[in-house]
């Protein structure tokens, strides 16, 4: 792929001799909205933690806009351009909602953080109501909100979610999808792990399926195919 | 009530002292759940290197040498500490908690012999620099060196608050503390983080160090061991990870000791005296263990222990 920003090539994850990610191939192209779904335990969050740098492979490559990551540090590639929102959240909970956000641009150093959070805002207005209280007290939509603004306040070219809608209320779950198509249109690169299929396929310009450790199927119409349907969308 | 008042002021010196270096214990543990057992050995090395630097600058002024030794012991503390996380902690930061528990006890048993071999057994007195007077309030009696000590503490403490709570800085320590990955995900640099924790808490502890020695006209290689085990009470006491907890405690313990031993005469009927002040910090020690593990203002427990 030409306008390629992600590339990985044949990543391979174990844990204690198990092999949880089995040499897989994925792409992220410059303006992209790609989808990696599949049951729990199929290798998804590996794969995320690895591309930012939290989870050391055995084989493999990762390239992020034409550079290789390996020997890149997690805290660098913050700066480079990759925000992951991590499974579980991972709000600092004893820290405020502002202060959650100032962190999100931490590895920032110019001028326009303050326009920034005043950005973030706007995007969700929830949580300007709440900036000076603990991000610990906060619903888990609006924890959901915080740490996806958080992410965004690092100025990411890349956007990794995973399981954004995890344990959250239906309608919750809409808003957040709102909010990531409403990001994708303004031409972030984004990577949505997610087990909530038919949400996700929806939303994405183009998926992919992880089972056991290996990519299983991919492309560009996977609502239509049978057996994502019958795997993952039942019926 | 002389009595009373005087050991109020004891409680409060002695406390203030308790109250920097417990903060060293608690921020160490607010970040990596380890009780450094080698601090108290970095209060001993910044009395100790204070007290040389004072006595090869005998000729100068007291208002140079002074700031000068004080300026040495808390860069050769903070040098230390750095260096007690790199070689004893960083390399197990993923081992068991026993292992790290045992490099402490190690670091702080070589620390004490180091100590010895350079300075020797002996008690080294704290030359008097300046004239050190005696104030009266209502028959209690507090000199000039206690007031500096008290004041320079709580103008510390309020400094590392500032710190913890207002900058770019104390914002990374608190998030690293709560949860590591996600600070990561966010650019901190944790390694680097916990490198500068350590540094502050060294930097307290030489302060903390000056202080006792020159309270008390005297510096040994072994006056860290029992003042790191009672600055550890005091953490434990206020909640072990808690900033305002440790000056909490440390102040608390302070007070309890001298009150303590002010007293234990005239309640055993004169069958235990003052002698027996350093039973106290222990008491409470024990008894926060058995009726509140989580300390005064600790609200989470064990999760890390």
């Amino acid at each position: 792929m030409v306008n390629s920003l992600l590339e990985i090539r044949g990543i391979k994850i174990s844990y204690g001799g198990i092999e949880a990610v089995k040499g897989i191939d994925l792409d992220v192209g410059k303006g992209e909205l790609v989808a990696l779904i599949g049951s729990n335990g199929a290798g998804k969050t590996s794969t995320l933690k690895s591309i930012a740098g939290l989870q050391p492979s055995n084989a493999g490559q990762v390239h992020f806009d034409g550079k290789s990551m390996s020997g890149v540090e997690a805290c660098k590639r913050v700066s480079m351009g990759i925000a992951l929102v991590p499974e579980g959240r991972g709000v600092f909970s004893r820290l405020s909602v502002s202060e959650n956000l100032l962190m999100g641009a931490y590895s920032r150093s110019d001028a326009g953080i303050r326009e920034d959070l005043l950005r973030m805002y706007d995007l969700f207005p929830r949580l300007i109501e709440r900036r000076d209280q603990l991000a610990g007290t906060l619903s888990g939509g609006e924890q959901q909100m915080l740490v996806m603004a958080r992410a965004l306040m690092s100025r990411p070219r890349l956007l990794m979610l995973d399981e954004p809608s995890m344990g959250l209320a239906p309608l919750m779950v809409k808003k957040i999808f709102e909010t990531i198509k409403e990001v994708a249109a303004q031409g972030m690169s984004i990577l949505l792990v997610e087990q909530n299929a038919g949400l996700a396929l929806q939303v994405a310009d183009r998926g992919y399926v992880m089972e056991s450790g290996s990519i299983t199927l991919s492309g560009t119409s996977l609502l239509d195919s049978d057996a994502v349907r019958r795997a993952y969308l039942g019926g | 009530m002389e009595i009373f008042l005087q050991q109020i002021i004891n409680g409060l010196v002695q406390g203030s002292v308790y109250a920097l270096v417990a903060l060293g214990y608690t921020m160490v543990y607010g970040i990596l759940g380890l009780i450094n057992f080698a601090h108290g050995e970095v209060v001993m090395m910044g009395a100790m290197v204070a007290l040389s630097a004072l006595s090869v600058m005998a000729g100068l002024p007291p208002l140079v040498s002074l700031p000068l030794s004080l300026f040495l012991a808390i860069s050769v503390c903070m040098a230390l500490g750095y260096g007690i996380e790199r070689i004893a902690y960083r390399p197990l930061r993923h081992a068991p908690r026993l292992a790290p528990l045992i490099t402490a006890i190690g670091v702080s048993i070589v620390l004490q012999n180091l100590a010895m071999l350079i300075w020797g057994r002996d008690y080294h007195s704290f030359p008097q620099l300046f004239a050190n007077h005696a104030h009266r309030i209502g028959g209690a009696i507090i000199n000039d060196i206690q007031i500096v000590i008290v004041v320079a503490a709580f103008l510390m403490m309020a400094g590392l608050m500032l710190v913890v709570h207002r900058t770019r800085l104390g914002r990374a320590m608190r998030a690293v503390a709560e949860n590591q990955h996600a600070a990561q995900l966010m650019g901190v640099d944790v390694n680097r983080v916990v490198s500068i924790t350590f540094m502050i808490g060294s930097a307290l502890a030489a302060v903390a160090g000056v202080m006792v020695s020159a309270n008390y006209g005297l510096a040994h290689y072994y006056m860290g061991f029992l003042l790191g085990l009672k600055a550890f009470t005091a953490a434990v006491l206020g909640g072990i990870g808690n900033l305002r907890g440790a000056m909490l405690g440390g102040l608390l313990l302070g007070l309890i000791e001298s009150l303590g031993a002010g007293y234990i005469g005239d309640i055993t009927g004169g069958f235990m005296g003052s002698q027996y002040q350093d039973v106290f910090a222990f008491l409470v020690l024990i008894a926060v263990l058995i009726f509140r593990p989580s300390g005064l203002l600790g609200e989470r427990l064990a999760e890390r222990a």
